[in-house]
Order: structure tokens, then C-alpha cells, then sequence
């Protein structure tokens, strides 16, 4: 696909938090580009002495909206990118980004097999693109959801998860909470195991394309028990993000 | 989980992660082509490497065999790109 990727000025329309620790974004774009579900943007800030820092970030939203695009980013304590995006930007600021980027961890409706999202932390944000994008859409094919995270309180787009619960989508979502888990918790407890992803990716059966987005031990262990289950590698996608940056 | 103490597996990332430089360079996009590792022979997609990011150049290594693929160092005046670790690389026209 041939497209020019020029850095362009975003304009921030909307901030709402997520969590305590992370906050979405609606950008909007100039330039805009229908993207893929899965791509990214990258971020790009400039100091008053030229000196530039430069993030990529998952798109969350889906592709079917035209003209602005949602990010969901972690607030990383020691981050340069990061903290600046959740201290210092208000809604009317303007950011350099250039994208959609990647065409590796993508997913599109027209793909017809079952589809298996898994998710650590701040990873589910691409996967969520996916998810509306098949909402959108209208896709009807198998598909769940298995998303690992702390706490309770870590859970990204809670509600949002709910509402597609109870929505008849032929989503399945799974939650499973690593730390600690409220009373009265229904979901897994414990990290993500061969055991966990045999129930979840199961019912799904053997011609199932499954996506892993987490942090890169998260990403090793659930390939390797998908694997182990009879999942074939090139059925599986990963996109790892490492402990550091932000 | 197994527990992985080499900090360059923990800071490990997807090629898919350098998509914007790899643009930047081949003027295309390039993680959903093909490439072959000359070390081992596997084929796979390029944004499918295993990409190391956090030192001065990036390293791009065949997931397969671990070999090297791609090396990528950026200076203020150029890009230096060492693909001998490839067979091939494809650009879509």
C-alpha cells in the first residue's frame, strides 16, 4: 500500500481518564488516514533546544471513525513522553504524530477465522481497536477476549468490556486479575497458564488467528502455551512492549 | 512463567515496534513483507523479528534462530543499515 508518512499537527479534542494511571486521547487529525486495526502512530515532542523524544502508540479506536483517532496511554513515572501527555496536555494543545504505522499486528473484519485477543496491561489498547472495528463492522466470527491484569482498579475500559458482555457480539470476554481481586471476583486469579488458555482458546477451535499484546515476558509465556496447546506459530502475532520507556 | 533474568530478553521488542523507522527508510511499509534470515533460512515477515531497541543502533534478530538481521544505526547526518543477516528484503511497489 503505497501512502506517504509525513509527521503532520494533531490537535487534542478530548482527555478522559481510564484508570488512575492511564488516560485516552482523541486526536485529531489534519491528514487523517483510515488506519488498520492493530497500527500505531508515533508521537513526536521537540524541546525549545531542538532536543526530540519520540513514542509509538497503539490506536484504540476503530477505523470506521473518520478524522480524529483515540489513544490510550500508561503514565510511566520516570517517562519522557509519557508524563508530559498526562500532566501537561490539555485539550486544544497540538502534537506532532505521523501514521498509521504497521502492518504486521493487524486485524480486519474480512478475516473470517475465529479470532483469539490476549491482552497484559496497557497491551489490550490495539486489541480494543480490533474489538470495535469487529463491532463496527458487524463481524460475526468466534472471538474472545482474555485480559490479564493487577488489580481490579487496572482494568482499562471496564465498562466498555461489560457493555459488549451483555451485547450478543460472539465476544467472549475473560478477565484475570494477577495481585489482588475485590470480593466476590468471578474471574481467572491468577497469570496467564496453559490451563487458562486451553478454556479460553477452546471452544474457539483449531483454525483460530490469536493476537498477543502484553509485556514481553507475558507475550513469551502465552505463545509458548498456546504452542503447547496446538496452536501453530503462524497463527499467533505478538507485539511485545518492554518495561521502559513511556 | 518462567523467569528471565538477561535484560535484553526483558527490553525485547516486535520489528513491528521500528515500523515508522523502517518507513522511513525503504519509503514503504515493510512489516507485513516477507524477508528470509541467511543464517538459518526462515521466512517470515519482517515485523515478526525480534527487535533489541534500547542500545545506541537497533538489532533486528530472526525469531527462529536468534541470528541477525538487520542492524540499524542513526546518526545526525545518516541512517548506516547492515542487512547482510537477510537473504531478502521485499518492497512493495
Amino acid at each position: 500500500m503505497k501512502q506517504t508518512l509525513n509527521w503532520q499537527i494533531a490537535s487534542v479534542t478530548n482527555i478522559r481518564p481510564e484508570t488512575a494511571k492511564v488516560k485516552s486521547f482523541t486526536l485529531r487529525l489534519p491528514a487523517w488516514m483510515r488506519h488498520r486495526a492493530g497500527q500505531h502512530y508515533d508521537l513526536r515532542l521537540t524541546a525549545e533546544d531542538g532536543y526530540q523524544a519520540q513514542r509509538s502508540y497503539s490506536i484504540a479506536s476503530e477505523p470506521e471513525r473518520e478524522g480524529e483517532v483515540d489513544i490510550t496511554v500508561e503514565r510511566i513515572d520516570d517517562g519522557e513522553v509519557s508524563t508530559y501527555m498526562h500532566d501537561v496536555l490539555l485539550p486544544g494543545d497540538r502534537i506532532e504524530m505521523r501514521g498509521p504505522i504497521g502492518g504486521y499486528f493487524v486485524w480486519e473484519a474480512t478475516m473470517t477465522e475465529p479470532l483469539l485477543l490476549i491482552a497484559g496491561g496497557s497491551g489490550v489498547v490495539p486489541l480494543m481497536s480490533m474489538v470495535r472495528h469487529r463491532a463496527a463492522a458487524g463481524a460475526k466470527n468466534p472471538a474472545a477476549l482474555l485480559y490479564s491484569a493487577r488489580t481490579f482498579e487496572d482494568i482499562i475500559y471496564y465498562g466498555e468490556w461489560e457493555g459488549l458482555r451483555n451485547s450478543n457480539s460472539g465476544l467472549q470476554i475473560f478477565h484475570t486479575l494477577t495481585r489482588s481481586q475485590p470480593v466476590g471476583w468471578k474471574g481467572y486469579a491468577r497469570r496467564i497458564d496453559q490451563a487458562m488458555l486451553k478454556e479460553v482458546a477452546g471452544p474457539l477451535g483449531g483454525s483460530v488467528q490469536a493476537y498477543i499484546c502484553a509485556p514481553t515476558l507475558l507475550v513469551e509465556a502465552a505463545a509458548n502455551a498456546l504452542v503447547k496447546i496446538g496452536v501453530r506459530s503462524d497463527q499467533i502475532r505478538t507485539e511485545r512492549f518492554g518495561p521502559t520507556g513511556g | 512463567m518462567e523467569e528471565i533474568t538477561d535484560i535484553n530478553r526483558e527490553l525485547m521488542l516486535d520489528a513491528n515496534a521500528t515500523a515508522g523507522l523502517l518507513y522511513e527508510i525503504f519509503g514503504v511499509e515493510m512489516t507485513a513483507s516477507p524477508t528470509e534470515c541467511a543464517n538459518c533460512g526462515n521466512e517470515g515477515e519482517l515485523g515478526g523479528l525480534l527487535a533489541f531497541t534500547q542500545g545506541p543502533g537497533i538489532v533486528l534478530r530472526c525469531s527462529a534462530c536468534e541470528g541477525v538481521v538487520l542492524r540499524i544505526v542513526q546518526t545526525p547526518e545518516a541512517i548506516y543499515l547492515d542487512a547482510r543477516g537477510a537473504v531478502y528484503l521485499r518492497l512493495a511497489r
